[in-house]
C-alpha cells in the first residue's frame, strides 16, 4: 500500500531563524526595560505606561494604516482619516510618555478622546466595507477586506490615553475599581490582537511554525491580567506573560521581515511583498499593549490603603 | 471592421526588464523569444509561404514595421513535435494534419483561382478560408481530415497563441508579462498597481 503523499519538510533554517529572532527580541527588550526611567509615584509611573502603550499601539496604526491605505490607493477620502489620527494619537500619547505629570490636561485629553472615537467610527467603515462586499459575511471577506480589528486599536489607544490622564486626577475610584477595570481591558485588547493576528496567520496556514507564537503567549498573558483584576496573586504570573507578549511585538516584525524574503522575488521584490506580504508594522500592537499592562501590574499588586 | 486601437498609448511592456518585476529566468525566456527566432526546418518552402499568406489574413498586422513572427514557431513546434499531449479523435497526429491540411488548403486554391494562395486578392483568401472554416470544401483533397476542425485546433489557435506569446502584442493588450517575480498587490476593480498598463484613452466599442 501507498502511504500517503507527504509534503517535503521545509529547507528553510526555521528553527535557526526563530532562535535568533528571538534572542535579538529579547535583547532589544531588556534594553527597553533598561533605559525605562519611570518618574513619580505608582499612578505617575502607571500614566507613563499607558501613555507609552498607548503611543506604540498609534505607531503601529500609524505605519499599518498607512502602507494598506496607500495599496488601497485612497480610493475613498476618508481613508487619510486613520493614519493621520494615529499621527495625533503619537503625539499626545508620546506627550504623556515622556511627561507623566502632564497626562491630565486637557488638551492631550481631548486628542487622545477624539483618536479613540474616530477608531470607533472607523470601525463601522471597515465593517461596512467587508458587508458591502459579495458574499458580506464570508470567510473570504473578513480575510481580504477592510481588517475589522485595526481601526479598533486606535480606540484602545485612545482609552489608554484617557485612562493614564484619570489616573491623576485623584478621583476616589483610581483607589479601587479603575486599575481593575483597566486590567479587564487589556485583556480585551490582547484577546482582540490575537483574534486578529489568529485569523490572519490562519489565513497563512500556518505555514512557518512561529505564526504559531502570537495565539499561544498571548492569550496566556491576557487570562493572566484578566485574573489579576480580580486576584492580586495572579499579577505574579502576568508579569512575565506580559513580557513575553512584548517581546513577541518586538519579534514579530523580525519574523516578518524574514517571511518578506521568503516570498517570491524576497526583499528584492519589496515594491509587492511591503504590501502583499506579512505586514511588518501590525505585531507591535503587542508591545504596546503588554507595556501599558506591564503598567497597570503594580496598582493591582500592592495592597491599597 | 473596426480597426483595434490600443487605449494602452504609453505603455511598452519591455520597459519592466530591468525593474524588479522581471529576473534573469523571466528575461532569458524574452531574450530567446526576441533574438532567436527559428529558422524553416520542418515546413516545405512552399508550405512555408501558404502559411505566411494565411497567418497573414488570420491576424493582420499592418501597423507593425516589424511583425510578429508566427510562422517560425509553428514551424518549430512541428520540428520538435511538440504535441500539446492530447489528439484530436477524429484528427491525425499533429505533424500529419498540419502537412496535410496546408496541402489541401494549397489545392483548394489551386483549383478555384487556377493560382497560389498567396497570389489571391485579400477577399478571396478570406473567402476560401471561411470556406474552410465551415467545411465547405472539396473532399478529395482533405479525405478524412476535418477542414474545420483543422482551421480552429490548429491554424487558428495556434496563431493567436504564438501572436500573443509575443511582448509587442501584450504591450497592445496592456498585459504585463510574467508576473515573475513581481505580481500585483492590488487586485479589486479599478485597482491598479503603478506597475501595470495605465489606459489613456477608451472609448466604448460602437461609439462614433
Amino acid at each position: 500500500m501507498l502511504a500517503p503523499r507527504q509534503p517535503e519538510p521545509s529547507h528553510r533554517p526555521l528553527i535557526a531563524v526563530a532562535a535568533a529572532t528571538l534572542a535579538g527580541a529579547t535583547a532589544v527588550g531588556w534594553l527597553l526595560q533598561r533605559a525605562w526611567k519611570p518618574k513619580g509615584d505608582r499612578n505617575h509611573r502607571a500614566a507613563q505606561a499607558l501613555g507609552a502603550g498607548a503611543a506604540i499601539l498609534c505607531v503601529s496604526v500609524a505605519l499599518d494604516s498607512a502602507i494598506e491605505h496607500y495599496r488601497g490607493q485612497f480610493k475613498d477620502r476618508a481613508m487619510f482619516v486613520g493614519p493621520t489620527m494615529a499621527l495625533l494619537g503619537i503625539g499626545a500619547a508620546a506627550y504623556i510618555a515622556l511627561r507623566p505629570e502632564r497626562a491630565n490636561d486637557r488638551l492631550p485629553k481631548i486628542a487622545l478622546l477624539t483618536v479613540g472615537v474616530t477608531g470607533m467610527i472607523g470601525l463601522g467603515f471597515h465593517t461596512y466595507n467587508i458587508l458591502k462586499r459579495p458574499g458580506e459575511l464570508d470567510a473570504l471577506n473578513l480575510f481580504y477586506g477592510a481588517p475589522m480589528g485595526a481601526p479598533a486599536a486606535l480606540t484602545l489607544a485612545g482609552l489608554y490615553g484617557v485612562i493614564a490622564g484619570e489616573m491623576l486626577s485623584g478621583r476616589e475610584y483610581v483607589r479601587t475599581r479603575l486599575p481593575k477595570h483597566t486590567a479587564a481591558l487589556i485583556a480585551f485588547s490582547l484577546a482582540g490582537t490575537v483574534a486578529e493576528a489568529g485569523w490572519l496567520h490562519f489565513r497563512g496556514a500556518f505555514q512557518d511554525p512561529a505564526m504559531y507564537a502570537p495565539v499561544t503567549v498571548p492569550p496566556l498573558a491576557a487570562i493572566a491580567i484578566g485574573a489579576a483584576a480580580l486576584s492580586p496573586r495572579a499579577a505574579m504570573v502576568a508579569e512575565p506573560l506580559l513580557k513575553a507578549t512584548a517581546i513577541l511585538g518586538i519579534a514579530g516584525p523580525m519574523f516578518h521581515a524574514y517571511g518578506i524574503h521568503r516570498n517570491m522575488g524576497g526583499w528584492k521584490n519589496w515594491s509587492q511583498m511591503i504590501l502583499q506580504g506579512p505586514p511588518l508594522p501590525a505585531p507591535p500592537a503587542f508591545l504596546g499593549i503588554a507595556a501599558a499592562g506591564l503598567g497597570i501590574l503594580p496598582l493591582l499588586q500592592e495592597p491599597r490603603k | 471592421m473596426r480597426e483595434f486601437e490600443t487605449p494602452y498609448l504609453t505603455y511598452d511592456v519591455l520597459d519592466k526588464w530591468d525593474s524588479p518585476s522581471w529576473n534573469e529566468q523571466t528575461r532569458g525566456v524574452l531574450r530567446k523569444r526576441l533574438e532567436e527566432v527559428p529558422p524553416r526546418r520542418f515546413l516545405t518552402k512552399e508550405q512555408w509561404g501558404l502559411l505566411d499568406a494565411i497567418v497573414a489574413r488570420l491576424i493582420s498586422q499592418p501597423d507593425r514595421d516589424e511583425p510578429v513572427p508566427i510562422v517560425p514557431w509553428i514551424d518549430d513546434m512541428l520540428h520538435h513535435n511538440h504535441a500539446p499531449g492530447y489528439r484530436y479523435a477524429d484528427m491525425p497526429p499533429m505533424r500529419e494534419a498540419w502537412r496535410r491540411g496546408l496541402d489541401a488548403i494549397a489545392a483548394e486554391a489551386r483549383n478555384r483561382h487556377g493560382k497560389e494562395f498567396h497570389e489571391l486578392a485579400p477577399e478571396d483568401q478570406d473567402a476560401l478560408l471561411t470556406d474552410v472554416q465551415h467545411n465547405r470544401v472539396e473532399s478529395r483533397y482533405w479525405d478524412d481530415l476535418p477542414a474545420g476542425g483543422f482551421f480552429l485546433h490548429h491554424l487558428l489557435k495556434q496563431t493567436v497563441g504564438i501572436y500573443y506569446s509575443h511582448p509587442d502584442a501584450w504591450s497592445e493588450i496592456g498585459f504585463g508579462g510574467p508576473a515573475s517575480p513581481r505580481g500585483y498587490a492590488r487586485l479589486g476593480f479599478d485597482e491598479r498597481d503603478p506597475w501595470e498598463a495605465e489606459e489613456l484613452h477608451f472609448e466604448a466599442a460602437g461609439d462614433a
